[in-house]
C-alpha cells in the first residue's frame, strides 16, 4: 500500500518537472522568435542605410568627378570642364573599373543632339560614353550637368565645349556580395 | 528540539534555478553581443561616412583648400591604413568610438576602402574633432588631391618655416599650428617641426629643404618639391610608413594617368596635334611603376621637369 502511494507521488512530481521543462522550452522558443523578428527588422534597416550611404557617396563623386585628373580639362579657361579626349582614352582602361566604387558611370552629350555610344570610329559624333556598367542591377543614378570640352583643329584650332550630363550610381548590395 | 534537516530543496526547485540561470546567462550574453555588434555597425558606418565627407574637401581648381574641422559626436579613434598592392593601392579608414558600455575602446569597425583617396596622417588619430585640409599634387600633371589630417588634441609648432608655408597656413587659419623662430618658444606638448639648419634641439620632425628630406621617428623620407609642396606637408603630418605607402600609390596613379595622356596624344596626332611626348611618357610609366622608395623621387625629378617643359611649349597642350 505504501509503495503504491510513493509511486503516484513520484509520477506527479515527474509530471511537474516535465511541465516546467516544456514551459521553459516554450519561453526559449518565444524569445528566439522575438529575437529573429527584431534581427530581420534590423538587417533590412541596415541594408537601407548601406544603400543610402552608397547613393550619398555616388552623389559626392558626381559632384567632384569633373575635377579629378582623369576627367578634368586642364586649360586655364575651363576649370570644371570634362576633357572628352581623356574620357575616350579612359574608356579603354580596365584598371579603373573599381577605382571610384561605382556600378555605373556614363557621360552623355545633351546639346547638340547626337545619337549612339561613342567608339574610336564614331567619336566625336556620338552621344554617350559609358565608362562603367555593372551587368547586375544598378542603383538610382545621380546626375550633374557638365561642360564637355575637346580640342578642335579646324580654323586654326580652338576648344569646343558642349553641354552634357554625368551620371553615376554607387555599388549596390548585389555587387558587394550581399543579398537584397 | 532542534531541526537538523536544514532547508530542503526539492528537485523541481533545483531544476528551475539551474535552467533559470542558464536562460539568464544566455540572455545577458546575447544582450552584450548585440550591444557589441551595434557598436561595431555604428563604427563601420562612421568610417564610411568619414570617407564620404572627405570627398568635398578635395580641391578643384584651388591650390589650397581652407582647413575644415570635423567633429565627432563622441571621442573617436580614426585608424588610417594604407595598402600599396593592386593597380592603385588602397586607402582604408576604420573608426572606433569610446563608450561607457563594455570596454572603453573596442576593436574598430570594418574598414572602408577607397582607391581614390590619399590621407596623410598618423596611423591613429584620437579626439573629439580633427582638422583636415587638402592640396593638389602635380607630377608634372595633377595626380591627386592629398588630404592632411590631425587630431585637435595634437598641436604643431613650425620653427623657422619658409615664408610661403607660413603665409599659406596663416591665411587658411589652420588650427593647431603655431610658428616660432626657436624650438624653445614652442608650446609645451606641441610637436616641433624644425626647418633647415635646426637639428636636435628637441625637434620631433626635421625638415631639410636643401636635400628635400624629412626626418621623423629616426626615419628619413624624401619629397618632391612641386608648386604647392604637397608632399612636404604629407611628410610632416603622416607617419613615415603611411607616407612611403601613399607616395607609392601616387606613383601608380601617375603611371595610369601617363597611359591616358599617351592615348590622348595618339588620338590627337591624326587630327593635327602631335605632341611627340609618347616616348617620354612611356619611359615615365616604367619609372613610376618600378617605384619602391621615396628616395627614388630624386631620379624622377628630371623626367618630370622635362615632360612638363615639353608640354608647356606645345600649342595644344596634353595637360
Amino acid at each position: 500500500m505504501r509503495c503504491h502511494v510513493n509511486y503516484f507521488k513520484n509520477q506527479k512530481g515527474q509530471m511537474k518537472i516535465q511541465e516546467m521543462a516544456f514551459v521553459l522550452v516554450a519561453i526559449l522558443i518565444f524569445f528566439g522568435i522575438i529575437a529573429i523578428f527584431f534581427l530581420r527588422i534590423g538587417i533590412s534597416g541596415l541594408q537601407g542605410s548601406v544603400e543610402n550611404q552608397r547613393a550619398e557617396e555616388a552623389n559626392e563623386i558626381v559632384r567632384k568627378l569633373a575635377a579629378t585628373p582623369e576627367f578634368s580639362f586642364t586649360s586655364k579657361d575651363c576649370d570644371n570642364c570634362i576633357d572628352l579626349d581623356k574620357v575616350m582614352a579612359l574608356k579603354d582602361r580596365k584598371a579603373y573599373a573599381g577605382f571610384w566604387g561605382l556600378d555605373y558611370l556614363q557621360i552623355k552629350i545633351l546639346y547638340p543632339e547626337k545619337t549612339g555610344e561613342c567608339t574610336k570610329g564614331s567619336y566625336p559624333d556620338c552621344q554617350t560614353i559609358t565608362l562603367i556598367k555593372n551587368k547586375n542591377e544598378t542603383g538610382i543614378a545621380k546626375s550633374a550637368f557638365v561642360a564637355l570640352c575637346r580640342q578642335e583643329f579646324k580654323q586654326g584650332g580652338y576648344v569646343k565645349c558642349e553641354l552634357g550630363r554625368i551620371s553615376a550610381s554607387g555599388k549596390g548590395l548585389d555587387s558587394l556580395g550581399g543579398t537584397k | 528540539m532542534k531541526n537538523k534537516r536544514g532547508f530542503e530543496f526539492s528537485f523541481g526547485w533545483i531544476f528551475a534555478i539551474i535552467v533559470g540561470a542558464v536562460i539568464l546567462f544566455l540572455g545577458i550574453y546575447a544582450a552584450m553581443n548585440l550591444v557589441k555588434q551595434a557598436r561595431s555597425t555604428g563604427d563601420t558606418f562612421a568610417g564610411k561616412e568619414l570617407g564620404i565627407i572627405l570627398t568635398p574637401i578635395e580641391t578643384s581648381a584651388e591650390d589650397f583648400n581652407k582647413p575644415t574641422p570635423i567633429s565627432f559626436p563622441v571621442e573617436t579613434r580614426v585608424y588610417n591604413t594604407c595598402d600599396s598592392l593592386g593597380n592603385f593601392g588602397s586607402q582604408k579608414i576604420s573608426v572606433a568610438t569610446k563608450s561607457s558600455l563594455g570596454k572603453t575602446w573596442e576593436k574598430p569597425g570594418v574598414a572602408s576602402t577607397f582607391y581614390n583617396k590619399y590621407i596623410f596622417s598618423a596611423s591613429t588619430i584620437e579626439g573629439k574633432s580633427a582638422t583636415v585640409f587638402a592640396k593638389p599634387f602635380n607630377f608634372p600633371y595633377k595626380v591627386a588631391d592629398l588630404i592632411f589630417m590631425w587630431s585637435n588634441n595634437d598641436s604643431y609648432c613650425f620653427v623657422n618655416a619658409p615664408d610661403e608655408m607660413k603665409e599659406e597656413l596663416l591665411f587658411g587659419n589652420v588650427r593647431g599650428v603655431n610658428f616660432t623662430s626657436s624650438p624653445t618658444e614652442c608650446k609645451k606638448g606641441s610637436k616641433k617641426v624644425c626647418f633647415s639648419g635646426l637639428t636636435g634641439a628637441g625637434c620631433n620632425v626635421e625638415v631639410n629643404l636643401a636635400s628635400q628630406s624629412v626626418k621623423k621617428d629616426k626615419q628619413t623620407v624624401y619629397y618632391y618639391s612641386d608648386k604647392g609642396n604637397a608632399l612636404l606637408y604629407g611628410a610632416i603630418f603622416a607617419d613615415s610608413g603611411i607616407y612611403e605607402c601613399q607616395v607609392k600609390r601616387l606613383m601608380k596613379r601617375t603611371a595610369s594617368l601617363a597611359l591616358i595622356y599617351i592615348s590622348k596624344s595618339e588620338s590627337l596626332a591624326p587630327r593635327g596635334c602631335s605632341s611627340n611626348l609618347e616616348g617620354d611618357l612611356s619611359a615615365f610609366v616604367n619609372q613610376t611603376l618600378s617605384f619602391n622608395s621615396t628616395i627614388e623621387l630624386r631620379s624622377l625629378e628630371l623626367s618630370v621637369e622635362n615632360i612638363g617643359r615639353t608640354n608647356d611649349a606645345l600649342s595644344c597642350k596634353l595637360f
